[in-house]
């Protein structure tokens, strides 16, 4: 290993990279705009109105359970009309006049476990889930005021950080995590693609420098925007900047203020072994590439299974039990668990599941570099 | 610009009995030759007839099925031994988001070339001093091959490799090529030269036929046509292919 070679080649790659205005965009710009759409739907998301329809077969002691869940549902901005059967309440979900229909059973005060029913149209899961918690709350309500007798309710408490008015918190870290690794992949492998096509890659096989010094110079190179870029998103993601407001502009603030309970140098440091490991996989994968669009084509193959099985929005835990064992394998795992103990769980070097993280982060990176040198010198004809 | 004086006595390239084969293809099918210091060699031959991949040998860029390279009486591959080798590629092999300037000097670079008077003086000798600080992008295609040039000897190699030197090249600046690589062998630089333009070869100091991955004939322009009987070394390389009979 020479230092003079590798701070040539060093030298070279982050020239290359920083006259390269659309690339730097891609880096530092879009990660930015991405996490602040994430974090404005997650935050400021409509929240889907409930517009209930009431079928009462219990007669006149229904109207008694009737009238409390309406008085419940309304203060929760919900909108509730009295039909008289189920299949008018049916048709009008049909026809989209109402978008829950509640049947109170004709035998609701005469059994110990009245079930009540409850009509959606099946389409939109997420929304349908919003409506269904609404209704349980109302339906306590109405429970406890029919029968006189309170039910416990729940109070949410939590080991780590307190319970999340922040809907963005838990998908911060991951979503961190994901650009740096998407992102340093596709310019490391479309630019040692150039370098293998454009032969420049053969002409520098044909100096004395080694394998391991053209991985470490574009590993230096590249890491020098992944740490930029990291920079950039950690600011962006942790900080807040109040602009107050200026003639008729009104008050504004920068950064999506999201808290984080650890050190963000930890963070950093996860992020930044997560990105090395990156730039050897592009330079991997680039030699199975023979064109720009095939780098682009790996993505759906190498990049969105990573997406979904390492835990970014999905739990690892919650995958089906025969994939589950395919998330150890991949370095995006270590990286979303490792900063998820960082923001949340506030962990240091102490907690041994982050060590755990960052040994095999390093691991990776290793390993990605010394199978990234090996295609180097792959023959070509 | 050259350290000729560092070569030992002897051949500066050899060949014993090299062999590439991909697949069944016998690419360079038993090549055995040695070339001496300080002269121009042509690799002439069709293309596909296995000059590149002979290149790639003996500059120990790819290992041969059997045989051996020496460069300088030293085994191929050796990476230290490529300090001592210049390569220009086939294709330009430059990096097009760089300026000039900054392609000479990381090949100067990372054949551990240091200071700026050798990337300056590679950058005088293919005439493009005074374009030192535009970007490799915006060059026309001919001061494109002179950059390539420039860094294959940029670090004053003692043997040279030049990959197809004037394909695609104005007639002016083929003259130009030619003049500096004569300049070099003068001073002890071993060139080797292919091509498949048969018209350059009266400029080689010796000529190699290859076909087939074979070299079909080896000798000066005038042994080679006197041997095959023509003045026309287009009509004697198909002699020696032995494609036609030449009448005397």
């Amino acid at each position: 290993m020479s230092g003079r070679r590798i701070g040539a080649l060093f030298r070279r790659v982050t020239e290359e990279i920083r006259r390269d205005r659309p690339s730097i965009a891609l880096l530092f710009i879009a990660p930015l705009i991405i996490t602040g759409l994430v974090t404005f739907i997650l935050r400021e998301g409509e929240r889907p109105t409930i517009e209930a329809v009431i079928v009462n077969q219990a007669g006149q002691p229904g109207t008694l359970v009737a009238g409390v869940l309406e008085e419940t549902l309304r203060e929760q901005d919900a909108t509730v009309t009295e039909v008289p059967d189920e299949a008018t309440a049916r048709a009008m979900i049909e026809d989209d006049r109402a978008s829950v229909g509640i049947v109170l059973p004709a035998e609701l005060l005469t059994t110990s476990s009245p079930a009540i029913t409850v009509i959606t149209n099946g389409l939109d899961p997420a929304g349908e889930g919003t409506q269904l918690a609404a209704l349980q709350k109302a339906l306590l309500a109405g429970a406890t005021a029919a029968t006189g007798r309170s039910l416990p309710s729940i109070e949410h408490a939590t080991v780590y950080g307190t319970p999340s008015e922040d809907p963005i918190t838990p998908y911060a870290p991951a979503l961190v995590a994901f650009f740096v690794y998407f992102f340093v992949y596709l310019l490391t492998g479309v630019s040692f693609l150039r370098e293998r096509t454009g032969g420049t890659l053969e002409r520098l096989m044909a100096t004395p420098v080694a394998r391991g010094e053209i991985v470490t110079g574009y590993t230096l190179g590249f890491g020098l925007f992944a740490v930029i870029q990291v920079t950039l998103i950690m600011l962006w993601v942790l900080g807040t900047i109040h602009v107050p407001a200026i003639g008729p502009l009104p008050a504004f603030s920068i950064g999506l203020g999201i808290t984080v309970a650890g050190s963000p140098l930890l963070a950093f440091v996860v992020v930044l072994l997560l990105a090395m490991g990156a730039v050897s996989l592009g330079i991997f994968l680039s030699s199975f590439a023979r064109t720009e669009l095939q780098i682009i084509q790996f993505i759906p193959i190498v990049i969105v299974p990573q997406f979904l099985l390492s835990g970014v929005i999905f739990p690892v835990s919650s995958l089906p039990a025969v994939i589950q064992p395919i998330a150890p394998l991949l370095p995006l795992s270590y990286a979303v668990d490792g900063l998820r103990q960082v923001f949340i769980r506030g962990a240091d070097l102490g907690v041994d599941a982050l060590r755990i993280d960052l040994l095999v982060l390093t691991g990776f990176a290793l390993f990605f570099a010394v199978i990234a040198a090996l295609t180097i010198r792959r023959e070509v004809v | 610009m050259n350290s000729g004086a560092v070569a030992p006595p002897g051949p500066a390239i050899r060949a014993i009995g090299l062999v590439k084969t991909f697949g069944e293809i016998r690419a360079v099918d038993d090549i055995s030759f040695e070339l001496a210091p300080g002269r121009i060699y042509g690799l002439l031959g069709p293309n596909g007839s296995g000059k590149t991949t002979l290149i790639r040998l003996l500059t120990g860029l790819t290992r041969p099925t059997a045989g051996q390279a020496e460069i300088l009486g030293v085994t191929m591959p050796q990476r230290a031994n490529l300090s001592r080798i210049g390569y220009m590629t086939q294709s330009d092999g430059i990096y097009m988001a760089l300026t000039v300037a900054e392609n000479a000097r990381f090949f100067a670079a990372t054949y551990g070339v240091r200071g700026h008077e050798a990337v300056d003086e590679a950058l005088a000798l293919v005439d493009l001093a005074d374009r030192a600080g535009t970007l490799t992008g915006n060059l026309s295609g001919g001061q494109r091959r002179r950059l390539s040039l420039a860094c294959a000897l940029v670090h004053r190699p003692p043997v040279l490799f030049l990959d197809e030197p004037t394909v695609g090249i104005d007639p002016l600046l083929r003259v130009q090529f030619w003049a500096h690589f004569r300049q070099l062998a003068d001073a002890g630089t071993t060139i080797v030269v292919s091509s498949h333009v048969m018209d350059e070869a009266d400029r080689c100091d010796e000529l190699l036929f290859i076909r087939s991955g074979k070299v079909i004939a080896r000798g000066t322009g005038r042994e080679i046509r006197e041997r095959a009987g023509t003045d026309d070394l287009e009509q004697a390389f198909l002699y020696f292919g032995g494609e036609v009979e030449v009448t005397r």
